[in-house]
């Protein structure tokens, strides 16, 4: 039987977050025996539903699993991940479960995490490659320390796991937590702001990126949004400075668009960006710099100021419509 | 209350990166500046400062590329600096949090803010090892806290998640929490600030002085630096902007047909 990899399921108010399958995909990958950890209150329907796409599946119950918290997570991991050694570990590098999860698991079983990984392999250990310096450079790195290693993997980066005709076995456990060490006590979750218009459901969306510079670079771009009949929206930094209303964000932390029509003007391409907007069917860019990610993106580019083309968009759209 | 916040000096973000033939990082022409999702953390500990009179020390562990960054966090109006100095960056996130720990136990700070990630290495890790090396609790991706007075026992953090939710917690002191941008408006250090700051203590230390004979090992290493395998690059128009625009309405109308 190959090493067990195992992916720790990500999920809340009991529905699974179906990029899990991704972890599972690239255990796959790695060669491994692919297995699902889901820890909760009730994992049996989580079990049942992993269990189509896994090798196999650890179901942990405890009642103080009912909510992700990283100190009840790890207990229920840790004692286990030591005893049974598996070859490697793996989670989502995500906002709500792995960035807690992640260096407090590595950290507990004095072993090395991987980060954000685009592609795993082996090479005496766990090795992953990631982006960094804004994704200039492509990383080779290798987790050291006692295995079993781990790795957070990028959403996106890895092809979920198919579903088999045979599930795969689930093995029920029952958690040992100490419920007054969890980290966190749980008080409420809130949906996400929605500004005065709709981003999702627009055909045409004009972005500016941190590049407009100001708020007035920034609100006069509303004119192109209406010679275009589209909507006005942002990236993250344009919303941090308080330019735009935080329901007009595109990305990760953001909204997820797939308009006719995408143009981003100031806009650098940061994965957490492009996430949002990858899907849309025409991608025009207007960067000042040539070597800009998001022209990897792009189906039309220009290597220009954006307050020039902005103004003669502005012009000869409105010469157009006469 | 004891507020810490850990600021990082990131290679700037416009910066050109280059690999030498033997595919070593150019390190020489590269300039350094306070990593954004620290410039958040200060900001949140000085208002902590206004609202609680809380004592903020800012700390760095890294060459004399990070002082610049100290001496902003002082002129925002920090109490007070320390800076960890060594010889080369410290890549590796295990490795950082452990001396920075062994700087921060002594003070037993209440609080200890950090940022969600550096911007250039990014491991989004040294916040999370840094508690479990001082046995605090920890809360990543934090766009919120409230703080109940000066002898607070918890605080409040939202958290954002994907999509822009949040995820509001109660989280025992001490803690550590990863500050990410947006959560407030930084301030300008002013003059008055700037003046002040210069008579405000920044005390050096070096690893050894913490107990480090020599640096912990690294849990990850970076065996190989390349170029990413280049994408295909969008159709580039040409000529001035008139004509770029021209080109691209015409385009976008005639064969995207999306006007
Ligand atoms: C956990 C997490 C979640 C995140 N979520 C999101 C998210 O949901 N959405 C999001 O957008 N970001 C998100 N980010 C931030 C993301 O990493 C980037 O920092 C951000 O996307 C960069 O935005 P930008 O392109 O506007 O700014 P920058 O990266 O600063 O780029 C500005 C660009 O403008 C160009 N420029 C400058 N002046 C001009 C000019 N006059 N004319 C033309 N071009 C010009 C520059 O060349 C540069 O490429 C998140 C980060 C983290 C860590
Ligand atoms: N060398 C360092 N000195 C001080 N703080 C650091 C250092 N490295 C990382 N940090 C802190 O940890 C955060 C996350 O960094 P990282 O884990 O490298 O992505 C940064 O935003 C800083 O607040």
């Amino acid at each position: 039987m190959s090493v067990e990899i195992w992916c720790i399921a990500e999920h809340r108010g009991g529905v699974l977050d179906a990029d899990t399958l991704q972890l599972l995909g690239a255990a796959r990958k790695l060669g491994g025996t692919a297995v699902a950890v889901v820890c909760a209150a009730d994992p049996a329907p989580l079990a049942e539903q992993l269990s189509t796409s896994a090798d196999k599946v650890i179901a942990l119950r405890h009642e103080a699993l009912s909510d992700f918290t990283p100190g009840g997570y790890a207990q229920a991991i840790a004692p286990l991940a030591r005893e049974r050694q598996p070859g490697a570990i793996l989670m989502l590098h995500s906002h709500f479960l792995g960035r807690d999860l992640g260096p407090l698991l590595a950290s507990r079983l004095e072993t090395g995490l991987i980060s954000d990984c685009t592609e795993l392999g082996w090479d005496e250990g766990l090795v992953g490659w990631r982006l960094v310096y804004r994704r200039k450079l492509l990383a080779k790195q290798k987790a050291a320390g006692a295995p079993p290693h781990m790795a957070t993997c990028q959403r996106g980066a890895f092809m979920p796991a198919e579903a088999s005709d045979s599930p795969g076995e689930i093995e029920n456990l029952e958690a040992a937590i100490e419920a007054d060490s969890l980290g966190w006590k749980v008080l409420g979750f809130e949906e996400a702001e929605v500004g005065d218009e709709d981003i999702t459901e627009a055909e045409v969306i004009v972005v500016g990126g941190r590049g407009v510079g100001d708020q007035e670079t920034f609100d006069s771009m509303r004119e192109l949004t209406k010679l275009l009949g589209g909507a006005l929206a942002s990236t993250r930094p344009v919303v941090d400075q308080g330019w735009a209303d935080r329901g007009l964000q595109i990305g990760s932390s953001g909204k997820t668009v797939r308009p006719r029509l995408y143009i981003g003007m100031g806009v650098s391409g940061a994965i957490q960006h492009v996430v949002g907007m990858r899907e849309s069917d025409v991608i025009v860019a207007v960067n000042k710099d040539a070597r800009a990610p998001i022209f990897e993106y792009a189906d039309y580019g220009m290597v220009a100021d954006l307050k020039e083309i902005l103004q003669r968009l502005v012009e000869q759209l409105r010469e157009m419509r006469g | 209350m004891r507020i810490a916040v850990c600021m990082k000096a990131v290679v700037e973000p416009e910066a050109r990166i280059e690999l030498s033939a033997a595919g070593e990082l150019q390190r020489s022409e590269l300039r350094y500046e306070l990593n954004e999702y620290d410039l958040y953390a200060v900001e949140e500990a000085i208002r902590a400062n206004e609202a609680h009179d809380a004592e903020v020390t800012v700390v760095s562990l890294g060459t004399e590329d990070v002082v610049q960054s100290l001496r902003k966090g002082l002129a925002m109006g920090a109490t007070n600096a320390v800076h960890i100095k060594t010889d080369d960056d410290l890549a590796d996130s295990a490795a950082s949090a452990a001396v920075l720990a062994e700087a921060l136990r002594a003070r037993q700070p209440d609080l200890v803010l950090a940022g969600v990630e550096s911007d250039d290495l990014g491991g989004s890790q040294v916040g999370v090892l840094l508690a479990e090396r001082l046995g605090y609790n920890c809360a990543t991706m934090t766009i919120g806290v409230e703080i109940p007075g000066p002898d607070a026992k918890e605080v409040k953090v939202r958290r954002e998640l994907e999509g822009g939710n949040y995820l509001d917690i109660e989280v025992a002191l001490p803690a550590v929490l990863t500050i990410q941008t947006g959560i407030n408006e930084p301030r300008y250090p002013t003059l008055k600030g700037i003046m002040a700051s210069k008579r405000k203590e920044l005390v050096e230390m070096t690893p050894a002085e913490l107990g480090f004979g020599q640096l912990p090992a690294a849990r990850v290493e970076t065996v190989e630096l390349s170029y990413p395998p280049p994408r295909e690059l969008a159709r580039m128009l040409e000529g001035g902007p008139d004509e770029m625009v021209a080109e691209l309405l015409r385009l976008l109308r005639e064969e995207e047909k999306v006007l």
